[in-house]
């Protein structure tokens, strides 16, 4: 076994939004999540059984993090030692802190992508299911679109500090898995910074396109899909959300069973999408 | 009573006999099964032909079913001049120009021409559509109709045709276990209103979606998901305004004691789940 940090689930995207107000009102009504907590500079919304698994928080220097689940303390402590030996600065979230990500502890460390990533332990989780304000059929929070490093030099860090997987690659964009999914994480080679999608799945086909047509009635802006991943064989569809960030609806896909060796697809279009459909994402062409 | 085993062609008149083949090839994704003076056979499934072109009026539009006996095309054409509809029985050259060994024509109440065909051709040879459109075969017709009721006392009652469900009062009919081979849809005067494939899966649907809006097809109605028949769905214009459509996943009756015949809105919702809206003359009130 390598001595990479185990990590158990992806849990949670904080984003700094320059409108605390307009971005609510997009998460809950244009994307149906649902508004389970809201402070004066903050709003969490639920998918699925967890707490919540989207937070915004007021104004954009607040930044980007992504938070993922260690086991217990000293998963934490080993962390931030493999973290520290591989030169990353890593800082612990202090009481306060910790109370407004509703976890019991959490070490945070800045990645190139210009996002940070969090490390927690015991996130809060719900007894009561999500019910979101339209029936969007939202299933949980799915995987996180990254742009990383232009040169893929970032890849590692998901690989041999993080114990991601590859499960394929698109030219340098990887795919990479934590548990049965497909992926968790899919990491864009990309000129600019920051999370480039939030994905949320939904039940099924069905709700994929009652999704498309319910955003195109509502006008937003559809930047990818709907389609089907080549790799992943993900169903997907994506929106413009605020603060340029994307958010996507994803149905299907490969569960991994036992694993695989990764696969290498050719950076085309025909590659991000089989039913040919268009995309408004560079990262994606 | 008159027993139809199955739908077998339709045949539609052109002024345009290059551009419809153009058409029903390079787009719709037929395969030529012969070029004759006059007229283009096609071929979408292990039939000979199941769409022929022929020089001449595009008001001159025929379905043909088949019929299992011979001796079926003489109590059908008894039964039908009994209830006042003239028959005439098809020469030995008609035939031929059909690949049948013997036919009746005659029209229904609203004056669409109908065939019944015994032993019409099937082919050795395979079908290979000019491109990749996932064709398995012709499926079913919709047929214009100025009076639903009477139209559906009709074919229910002369032929083996039963409700399966109704959408206003439009009856989508079947004389198998198919959940319709014909759909009346309402309309001032006769002809054929839409003609089905079938494809093999919902991503063939999605594919077509993008292959066609590419070229400038004109989309009328789709991609959507029909809550009657729970196919997936794509409606496109094709030559001299003809209405083409590709489905999949057309439910099956198999239990016919069980089944009782649905009634849905004479509405969009009506014909689709999804949300997509028909730009169809007869699919709106």
């Amino acid at each position: 076994m390598s001595d990479a940090i185990t990590i158990e689930k992806l849990r949670y995207v904080r984003l700094g939004t320059a409108d605390l107000k307009g971005a609510t009102d997009f998460a809950a009504r244009i994307l149906g999540l649902q508004l389970v907590d809201k402070t004066d500079t903050a709003a969490y919304f639920r998918s699925d059984y967890r707490d919540h698994t989207l937070v915004y928080v007021d104004g954009l220097d607040a930044g980007q993090a992504i938070g993922f689940e260690v086991r217990d303390p000293d998963a934490l402590a080993y962390a931030e030692t493999v973290l520290g030996g591989a030169g990353f600065t890593t800082a612990r979230g202090d009481a306060e802190a910790c109370t407004i990500r509703k976890v019991r502890q959490f070490v945070s460390f800045r990645m190139a992508g210009g996002y940070d990533i969090e490390l927690v332990v015991r996130p809060l989780e719900s007894g009561w299911r999500y019910h979101g304000p339209r029936d969007a059929g939202i299933t949980g929070l799915e995987a996180i679109a990254l742009r990383g490093a232009p040169d893929a030099s970032d890849q590692q860090v998901w690989t041999k500090l993080l114990g991601g997987k590859v499960s394929d690659w698109v030219g340098e964009a990887a795919y990479i898995r934590f548990d049965e999914a497909h992926h968790r994480i899919a990491l864009h080679p990309s000129q600019e910074k920051g999370i480039l999608s939030v994905e949320f799945g939904v039940e099924d086909v069905d709700l994929v396109m009652q999704n498309a047509y319910h955003l195109r009635g509502a006008q937003a802006r559809i930047v990818d899909g709907p389609g089907r991943r080549t790799a992943s064989q993900q169903l997907f569809l994506s929106v413009a959300g605020p603060d340029g960030v994307n958010f996507s609806y994803v149905a299907e896909g490969e569960r991994l069973a036992a694993p695989r060796r990764a696969r290498q697809f050719p950076r085309k279009r025909e590659s991000f999408c089989t039913w040919g459909s268009d995309t408004q994402v560079p990262e994606y062409r | 009573m008159i027993k139809l085993a199955d739908v077998s062609y339709v045949r539609l008149g052109t002024r345009d006999l290059e551009g419809a083949t153009h058409f029903a090839t390079e787009y719709l994704g037929l395969d030529v099964a012969e070029r004759a003076k006059g007229s283009v056979y096609f071929k979408s499934d292990e039939r000979e032909h199941t769409l022929c072109y022929f020089e001449g009026d595009p008001g001159d539009q025929v379905v043909c079913f088949e019929v299992e006996e011979q001796l079926h095309l003489d109590e059908a054409a008894a039964q039908l001049e009994a209830l006042g509809h003239p028959v005439r029985r098809g020469t030995a050259s008609e035939a031929a120009l059909r690949k049948v060994h013997d036919f009746i024509a005659f029209r229904d109440p609203t004056g669409n021409p109908i065939e019944l065909a015994w032993r019409p051709g099937y082919s050795g040879r395979r079908y290979h559509g000019a491109r990749d459109a996932g064709i398995t075969g012709f499926s079913h017709v919709g047929i214009c109709s100025s009076d639903l009721a009477r139209d559906e006392a009709f074919w229910t009652k002369v032929t083996n045709a039963q409700v399966s469900d109704r959408i206003g009062d439009a009856p989508l009919l079947r004389i198998d276990e198919v959940h319709h081979t014909i759909a009346l849809f309402p309309s001032s005067k006769p002809g054929i209103q839409h003609i089905n494939h079938q494809v093999e899966t919902g991503d063939d649907i999605m594919r077509s979606h993008q292959f066609l809006k590419d070229r400038q097809v004109r989309m009328v109605f789709g991609p959507g998901r029909h809550p009657t028949s729970s196919a997936k769905f794509l409606y496109f214009e094709g030559p001299d305004g003809m209405v083409f459509e590709y489905s999949s996943g057309v439910r099956e009756i198999a239990d016919e004691l069980l089944w009782r015949e649905r009634q849905f809105m004479f509405e969009p919702k009506g014909f689709c789940k999804w949300g997509a809206k028909p730009d169809i003359v007869e699919f709106n009130k």
